[in-house]
Parts: structure tokens; sequence; C-alpha cells
């Protein structure tokens, strides 16, 4: 039985959580205010690919395409996989790349890794971009088989074969899930809903050791680390950075503000006073509910 | 199924030191904890006892953790033992620093779920080299036998399949109740415990306690302070914070029952205590309603982010070991600089936000959980087929008096466990009753089940010696017999020579009565005691200030289900449940379980269950 190889290919996005995003007046994202994180699609791709690392010890090599800084989500993403080598992409050539030129840089990072991989795993869209076209994309220049939507999947390493549980619309119907058998290489894009479980024993015990194995080598991330060039990954001018992105982004507008249909008031959580007439208003609505 | 030497189920300190134990003896043992991580049910009041006992071996802390003295996160050795009798603002004290240090090493303050973390570190690594290790967040449902083999069943994962077991599960051992190895413990074999974590400065806390920098004083109260139930309350220094809290009788508190959080305000509101836990604290001022909302929102956030900023400052200034680190980093170049950057933030906070600075205290979090008096209801045979009981499971904690002693004995039974179990395994014989009759004779011989069956002459006298100076003059009064007999050498030791002709069993009768532990010490307090007065008046959160702070798991199902919704039992749990979950309605006695700490005060006459792996309370000091 061989090892199982896993690629997983991340993105590095704003975080729009709360307290840390910030726009300019003019509505559009303030880039250098705002703090970047490994995005929360890539981070479900990453605990996919940890997933097969717990049940298989499969050896998991992280990719990104991105700035110098990026560095520090990889060791984010290191931290959440225990993963054997990371990979940044990192050229100047590469910049103003729409998501085919993005895909071509990372079909040829993926080439170059030492194995071939029998699974990449990428993330089912960017918080940012809101594509979903990178990971097909990336999935058709390898020529590998693209599920995407998945929200389960489990390696048979005898048989090298994946069975995967995926959301698919069938005659007009949303989220009917369709069980496949296919076999390795295969590329997942993984959906939002996926949940890895351990159920055994061996798995928790084996999560435990290896969670601990990335506290170690996250903070040694470096000796992991691979930074890469156009030239070294042997990526064909032609294809990446401007020069290799058909799309032309015609117009980006604010999205409208809808119509609140909601009266919200603020409450002074201080004043006991102004609790009580929440609790009250809470109870109206409450003994109008039915409630089996 | 996959299979497993030895599983241990709970993670308490007991749980931990068997697993590191068998670890180290080369054995594959699985931990399997109910909490979402190691420490985060674990609850002490605390002491951790280390012991060189005249009467054989016990296997101690630093026995089971090679680095426990020079690596592990516990508080402070403690180096003054105090007893206070109380009488309204009268304090007697009596120095018991002589009982603390009998037959020890040290004794340590404590904080469960720090230092339970620690072990659990020491304890995994060991354990995974021999293909073991700890899994947190599963709750074990049945164990069941199958031919030869031991089938372990939980809520959460696949079954598994063992050749031993060792139950550290906690006084509400679920795995002696679905065995039937024992009854629940009744009300006159359990304390209840109620502690609260109060935050205080390390070096306050030196200066106000005259303790170096690795010292620690532990007070004990009894008298009026205990609301006239059996028992006492307690007071430790950890490293910056203080336990204090109260453990008294369950049939006790059922006799004339008295909520456990107003016991703990009673003592709190001692002026001894009052004193100990002062602190300065900012109090917000007003905020002008008559401004925009969106600026008292700012200057809400903004007077939340100075408090937190001066608070954090000010522990580091106030704590030798932080204010180094922070000058090493660089952050303040020096001390100086620290108290001018205090006296600053400070001095904004009420020039721009009218924050006023007054004395209080501050508590962080409140806590609950049974004790097994051990010598009231140890398991006679602490196994049930190839299952060991340990610790607070097998009821074994020695509480003789001013003696607290539960940690220790849990990891000298588990020690003793883990030597069994491994022996049994490499002679692989799971016969009969091979193991636990091996144990049993094990325990039999440790010093703790020694002190369990009868009391120590040597500890009592000089428990009774340290009460010497209570003067003879006051012999005349009501309960003079009792002080007779402390104050003269002759009566003292014809009392500990007496104590051992009677044995436990008559004694405790005698010994432990409201007398001994509440009026002889307010009459002592009331004759000879000191009149203290407190300079504030704390401000004391109420029960739903105190649940409102503590972090849980939220479970959908109760874990507890009443049983006998009409019963006098169940009705005096609306008074003693610690976090106030029952309450009346018309058919009887109903349970709200969100805000449970799982304390198992009421198991006694309700369907009583660990909840589901995870869920439930994640206490954050312990």
């Amino acid at each position: 039985m061989d090892l199982i190889n896993i690629a997983v290919i991340v993105k590095l996005e704003p975080d729009f959580s709360e307290g840390n995003v910030s726009y300019n007046p003019d509505g559009t994202l303030n880039r250098a205010e705002t703090k970047n994180i490994l995005g929360p699609h890539s981070a479900i791709a990453v605990n996919a690919a940890f997933y097969a690392k717990v049940k298989h010890g499969a050896k998991i090599s992280i990719a990104t395409m991105g700035p110098p800084t990026a560095e520090s989500m990889l060791q984010q993403a290191q931290l959440m996989s225990d993963a054997d080598e990371l990979y940044l992409y990192s050229d100047r050539v590469f910049a103003g790349a729409d998501t085919l030129a993005t895909a071509e840089v990372l079909k040829s990072g993926i080439l170059k890794m030492q194995e071939k991989m029998d699974i990449v795993f990428s993330g089912h869209r960017a918080s940012d971009g809101e594509t979903g076209q990178t990971g097909p994309q990336t999935a058709w220049k390898l020529g590998m088989t693209f599920l995407g939507n998945v929200i389960d999947y489990e390696i048979d390493p005898a048989k090298r074969i994946v069975r995967v549980k995926r959301f698919v619309r069938l005659q007009g119907i949303y989220d009917v899930v369709e069980e496949m058998e296919v076999p390795l290489p295969v590329f997942i894009a993984i959906d939002p809903s996926y949940k890895p479980k351990f159920n055994t024993v061996s798995q928790r015990l084996a999560y435990e050791k290896y969670q601990k194995e990335a506290r170690v080598r996250s903070q040694n991330f470096k000796q992991y680390l691979k930074v890469l060039n156009a030239l070294q990954i042997g990526a064909d001018p032609k294809l990446i950075g401007i020069a290799g992105s058909p799309t032309i982004v015609y117009k980006v507008e604010r999205i409208p503000k809808g119509k609140a249909t909601r009266q919200a008031e603020v409450i002074d959580g201080q004043d006991k006073e102004q609790i009580r007439k929440v609790v009250a208003r809470i109870r109206q609505s409450l003994s109008t509910m039915v409630i089996k | 199924m996959e299979k497993y030497d030895v599983s241990i189920i709970g993670g308490g300190s007991a749980g931990l030191a068997a697993l590191k134990r068998l670890s180290s003896l080369g054995k594959q043992a699985v931990l399997l904890e109910g909490g979402e991580k190691i420490g985060s049910k674990n609850i002490s009041g605390g002491i951790l006892y280390s012991k060189k006992p005249k009467k054989g071996k016990a296997y101690n802390v630093e026995d089971i953790y090679e680095n426990f003295l020079t690596d592990a996160p516990y508080e402070r050795k403690i180096t003054k033992y105090i007893l206070n009798a109380t009488s309204k603002d009268k304090v007697f004290s009596i120095d018991l620093t002589a009982a603390h240090n009998y037959e020890a090493n040290f004794g340590c303050s404590v904080l469960m779920n720090k230092l339970n973390n620690w072990f659990a570190q020491q304890a995994e690594e060991a354990a995974q080299k021999q293909g073991g290790g700890i899994v947190s967040g599963v709750h074990v449902s049945a164990i069941r036998w199958e031919g030869e083999k031991t089938i372990i069943q939980t809520d959460e994962l696949e079954e598994i399949e063992v050749k031993a077991v060792i139950a550290a599960d906690g006084v509400n051992s679920e795995i002696a109740y679905m065995t039937g190895a024992r009854q629940k413990f009744s009300p006159s074999q359990i304390y209840q415990g109620v502690k609260v974590v109060v935050k205080l400065p390390e070096d306050i806390m030196a200066q106000r306690f005259s303790i170096g920098p690795d010292e620690g004083a532990a007070h004990l109260f009894a008298g009026d302070v205990t609301l006239n139930h059996i028992g006492g309350g307690f007071l430790y220094t950890n490293r910056d914070t203080l336990s204090v809290g109260g453990v008294y009788h369950l049939d006790s508190l059922l006799e004339n029952p008295a909520e456990p959080y107003e016991i703990v305000n009673a003592l709190l509101r001692n002026p001894m205590i009052s004193e100990f836990i002062k602190d300065e604290v900012p109090l917000r001022g007003e905020i002008d309603k008559n401004v925009a909302k969106e600026e008292q929102m700012r200057i809400r956030f903004a007077v939340t982010k100075m408090i937190k900023t001066w608070t954090e400052l000010r522990d580091a200034y106030y704590s030798k070991n932080k204010r180094e680190k922070i000058i090493a980093e660089g952050k303040y170049s020096s001390a100086e600089e620290m108290e001018s950057q205090l006296s600053s933030i400070r001095d904004q906070m009420s020039t721009k936000y009218g924050i006023k600075f007054g004395t209080d205290y501050i508590e962080e979090e409140y806590s609950a959980k049974l004790v097994p008096d051990g010598k009231r209801c140890r398991m006679e045979k602490p196994y049930f087929k190839n299952i060991l009981f340990v610790g607070d499971a097998a009821g074994r904690g020695v509480f003789v008096g001013p003696r607290i002693e539960g940690l220790n004995v849990g990891i000298d039974d588990a020690a003793r466990a883990a030597e069994a179990v491994a022996r049994t395994l490499d002679r692989n014989n799971f016969s009969d009753d091979h193991l636990g009759q091996y144990y049993l004779q094990s325990v039999e011989q440790s010093p703790y089940t020694h002190d369990l069956k009868s009391i120590d002459k040597d500890y009592l006298k000089i428990f009774l010696d340290a009460a010497k100076d209570v003067p003879k003059d006051i012999i005349s009064s009501k309960y003079g017999m009792v002080i007779k007999m402390m104050s003269s050498k002759t009566l003292r030791n014809f009392a500990v020579g007496f104590a051992n002709i009677l044995g436990y069993e008559k004694l405790l009768p005698i010994i432990e009565t409201v007398d001994t532990y509440v009026k002889v010490p307010t009459e002592i307090a009331e004759r000879l005691g000191t009149s203290m007065s407190s300079s504030y008046t704390p401000t004391i959160p109420s029960i739903a200030q105190r649940i409102a702070k503590l972090k849980y798991n939220d479970d959908s199902k109760s874990h507890i289900k009443v049983l006998k919704p009409t019963s006098e039992f169940m009705k005096k749990m609306i008074v003693l449940c610690p976090t106030k979950c029952y309450f009346m309605e018309k058919e009887g006695v109903m349970i709200q379980h969100e805000g449970c700490i799982e304390c198992g005060t009421c198991s006694e006459e309700t369907d009583w269950k660990h909840p589901a792996g995870e869920k439930g309370i994640n206490y954050q000091y312990g």
C-alpha cells in the first residue's frame, strides 16, 4: 500500500471578520489596513486534507500563489494540518493574474512537486473573488477528474479509489446527495458544509498525535517552506500574470443597500430599566409563538 | 473492534497519574475524558500534598512526574497554616503549621485546570510511546463483558475492547453505579464544597499575607461563619488568585438548608476575609444620556478598553516575574517607567471618563464539587471484575479536622492501580479476582487507608498541642470540657489515647458535631478573639451573575432526570443546588439543567449522568 499524496491549494484572503476589515470611503476594500488570513474556504480544504493524514498518514503539501507575506498563512495552514511541505509561488510577473492565470501557476507548481498527487484539494470559492473558478481550472489544466461540492470522502488506499458524497442539482432540486466511486487521482473542491468526523479511538489518538506534531512543525515552518518563482516552477510566461489573464473587470459596483424591514433600537446594557423592557418584549413575542 | 490493553476513565489528577504510571511501565493505555479538554471539569480546594508517612510508602506526585517541583505550574508552597475561630467580627487564630507539615514533604496550592493540563502533557507523551494516549470529549455510557472480552461503549466513538479498566471518574462515578460496584454515596458520607476564585496581584498578596515569592498561606475558618453547619471555610493563596470557599457535610446542610452561595458569601463578608481579598478596582462613571447614542457607545468601549489596559499593566507591575519579562522584552525600560505609565493611564481614566477608584474584590470563578468523606465511605472492595476504582470514585480522601487530603490519595491509588494492572498484564492472568485482589491488598497497605481506618495519634496530639494557648480561665463555659481538654497537657494525652480506644466509628459522632465545628470555636472567638473590622463592604455578585460568568457547552438534552419530584429531598435541592437549577412547579420539583455545574449534590434521588462528551461546564480555573 503506497503512501497517499495530497496537495491543497489555498488562498490568502482579507479577514472579513468584524474589527479586522477596513473599507475606503468609496466602499472598496482598504487592502493596506485589512489583515490577510487563510481564507475560510481554503481552511476547510486544509481540514479535509488533515482527515486523510489522520486516517491514512497521508503526505500533505500546501501551495499558494501570493506575495512573500503569504508565508504566515502557510504557517497557519500547517498548524491546522501538520503539512509536510509548504510551497509559496511568488514572483512579480504573477501580478494581475485572473483565475485562469492563477490556475496555470498552481498547475505548474503541483507538477513540480516531488510526488505525483493522488488528490488535490481546493476550497469551494474565495471569499473576496467568489468566482469558484480557480479550482476547476487547475483541475482541467492538470487533466484530473474534477469533483465539486464534495461534502464527505473516504479513501480506499488498497483499491486506490475514493468514495465521495457531493451536492448536485437534479431536475431543479438543489442539494441532492450524489455518491460516487472514482479511481485516483482526483481533484476535489470541498463544500463549505464538510466536517471531518473521527469516530474511533485510534483516529482520535492519531488526531492528537498529528496536532501535536503540527504545533512543533509550524513553530519552525520555514524548514518546510519552499518559495519558488516563475522560472523555478517552469510556468509558460504567456500563460501567467496579466499576459495570461483574459478576464477584464469592466466595473465594480457597490451592492445597493436593501431596505431594512426590521427596526433596531440601541439599548443601554448597563441600564436595568431598559433591560427589563427588552425582557418584557421578548416575553411578549414568545407568548405569541406556538411552542410544541 | 479496536483493542487496547487498558482504558482509564476520567482525566482528573488520579486518572492522569494512572496513565503516566502505566505508560512508564511500558503498558498501552487509553484515557477517556468527558470534558472538551483535560481539566475542564476538575475542581479542587485545593492543596496537593506530598507525604512521607511513617507507616509505609505513599506514591507522591513527584514519584509519578519526576520534574514536578521544577516544571509543574502549581501555585504556591503553603508555609503557613492557620485555623481561625470566628464569632461575628471576632477572630481567634491558632497556628496549625506544625499539623500541616506533619509527615509532609510539601503541600502546595493548586488550580486544577492549569495543573491537570500539565499532568496531561507529561502523561500523553509517555502514553503515545506505548501506542496509547488521551481522548477527550468522550462519555463512557456502558461497559459489558462478552466471555473474555471487556467492551467499552461511548456516546461518541466506536466500541473498544480492553483487558482492564481503571475507573477514575470522580465522586459521581457512573462506572460504579452502572456496574453496581458501589451505591451512590449518602448525604452522611459526603461534603459539598463551594469555591470562588478571587483575583489579587502577586506582590499585594505577598505583602498582605507576609509571604515570600515562593511561599503561601492557608487559612481555615470555623465558628459562626459556617452558618451553623458542620464543616468549615478555607482561603488559600494561589500565585495571583485566592481560593475561598467552604466544605460542609451534606447531611448537615440537608438538616438546616442554606443556599451554598450564601454560605460562601458569609465567608466573603467576614471582616478578616474581606480584608484579605480586597483590591483597588476602577468604578465606571455614569455616561451622559443626553449625548448621541453612538457617542455613548464609543465612550463605553473606550472605558472598557482603558480598564483592561490598566488592569493588565497593574497585574504585570505587581508581579516580579511578569515585570522582569516585560522589561526584558523591551516594552518598558524599568519598573519606574511602568509605574509612571500606570499613574498616567489612571489620571486619564479619571479626568477623561470620570472613572473612580474604590476598594472591592474581583471574583473570577464560582464552582462546586462533592467531596467523599473517606473515613465514612471508602469502598471496602475498590474493584469490580477487572475494573479498579481510584480516588474520589472509590470514595477515598482523608478528612480529619483540619487535615484535608484528596488529591494525593487519588494519585497514590492511581499508582497502585497502575502497578496492579501492569503486573496482571505481564502474567496475563485475568482470571477470577486476581487483579482486584492484588489491588485491594496494595490499597490496604497504603498509609492513607490506615488513616481512614483509625485516627493518627501523633497528628491528633500536634493538633491538640497547637490549641494549648487557649487560657484556662474560660473552662467554666458551657463547652468547658472540650476547651479544658485542649488546654491541659494531661488531658490532651488522655484524649489521644482515648481516641484510639474508641475508634472512628464511635469517635466521629462525638467529634464531628455542631459543638466542635461551630459552638466551641464561636465560644473561643467570643471570649478570646480580636475584633476586626473591614474598611469596605464587598460587592458580592448574585448567583445569576456568577453563573453568567461561567463557560458552558450547551447541551440540549438534560443529563439529569428528576425521579421523585415531590420528595422532601428534592424540595431541599431547590435551596441546596449551588447553581439554583431546581424550582417548584405545580407538579413538583423541576430542573433547568443549563446552569448545572455537575457537582452531584442532587444525585441521590435523580437519574444522574455526566453530560455527553464536550458538553456542560468548562471551568477556566478549577
